[in-house]
């Protein structure tokens, strides 16, 4: 019994075929690890942009009150004043969390006095509009 | 000694192993390092493309220039390059070359003569392959 491990010890045959095989799965897993990871990462930003639910609820003056009706918290970076001859784009950083309101006061904006249409944006990249008559 | 010596130096025998030692480490060696560059280089294109997300913010029908603009972001993890823009599935040229870092936003102009109260389709492609696009009408 002894003998027979010591010839088996011994006996080198065989022994690259395993380092290859061993090197080539190594190899696989970190591709196949990468990505499933980077796949994961962007389903999860796919997932948090649909379930996002942003919406204007009224604009008095320069008084704007947005709502966030989804799960997430959301962040609002970009607000447009948009009528048939400007397309005016404003810088905002505005976090809401989930169920709420925000009011939020610009004075630096000057409002058409005809009707124009307001436009945020999320940092994951949805839109909400609304009219003013 | 010097007899010693010359017959070391002219004795062959045992090169031939230590020989193909070598140069099948070499060859080990040069073929795992290529596997690790190919590995390296499939896996960073392959997440640099589906990493990439980018939205229209706006696009305005724009009087004075005649030209059609379009307000780009970045929210994807990777930064993009602009490589063709399609408006009713024909080619324009666009103010180029325009790219977006991380985060980056602003106007993509469009050199086509447009007119009112009709329907665009604007399709936007970077150089990976994503496509961003809508149908948009130029309204008065």
């Amino acid at each position: 019994m002894l003998e027979a491990t010591i010839k088996a010890l011994r006996d080198k045959r065989g022994v690259s075929n395993v380092i290859v095989v061993m090197l080539s799965l190594a190899l696989i897993v970190i591709i196949v690890t990468n990505l499933v990871l980077l796949s994961y990462q962007m389903n999860q930003f796919d997932w948090e942009r649909a379930q996002e639910k942003i919406e204007i609820i009224d604009v008095q003056g320069q008084n704007f009150t947005f709502g966030n009706d989804g799960p997430l918290t959301v962040r609002i970076i970009s607000l447009w004043i948009v009528n048939s001859t400007h397309h005016e784009h404003y810088d905002v950083d505005l976090f809401i969390n989930s169920g709420d309101n925000l009011t939020c006061l610009r004075t630096d904006m000057t409002l058409p006095s005809q009707n124009f249409l307001i436009r945020i944006v999320t940092e994951r990249g949805n839109s909400a509009v609304f009219i003013k008559h | 000694m010097k007899q010693k010596l010359k017959k070391l130096c002219t004795n062959r025998r045992a090169v031939t192993p230590v020989l193909s030692n070598l140069l099948l480490m070499i060859v080990a060696v040069a073929a795992m390092a290529l596997a690790t560059s190919a590995t390296y280089v499939i896996t960073t294109n392959m997440g640099e493309t589906m990493s990439e997300r980018i939205v229209i913010e706006d696009l305005w029908f724009n009087n004075s220039t005649g030209h059609i603009e379009v307000y780009l972001r970045n929210v994807g993890k990777v930064a993009i390059q602009i490589s063709s823009v399609y408006v009713n599935r024909s080619s324009q040229a666009f103010a180029g070359p325009f790219n977006l870092e991380i985060g980056e936003h602003r106007w993509l102009s469009i050199f086509k003569n447009w007119i009112l109260d009709s329907l665009y389709y604007v399709d936007i492609v970077t150089t990976r392959g994503t496509h961003v696009g809508g149908h948009y009408k130029s309204s008065s």
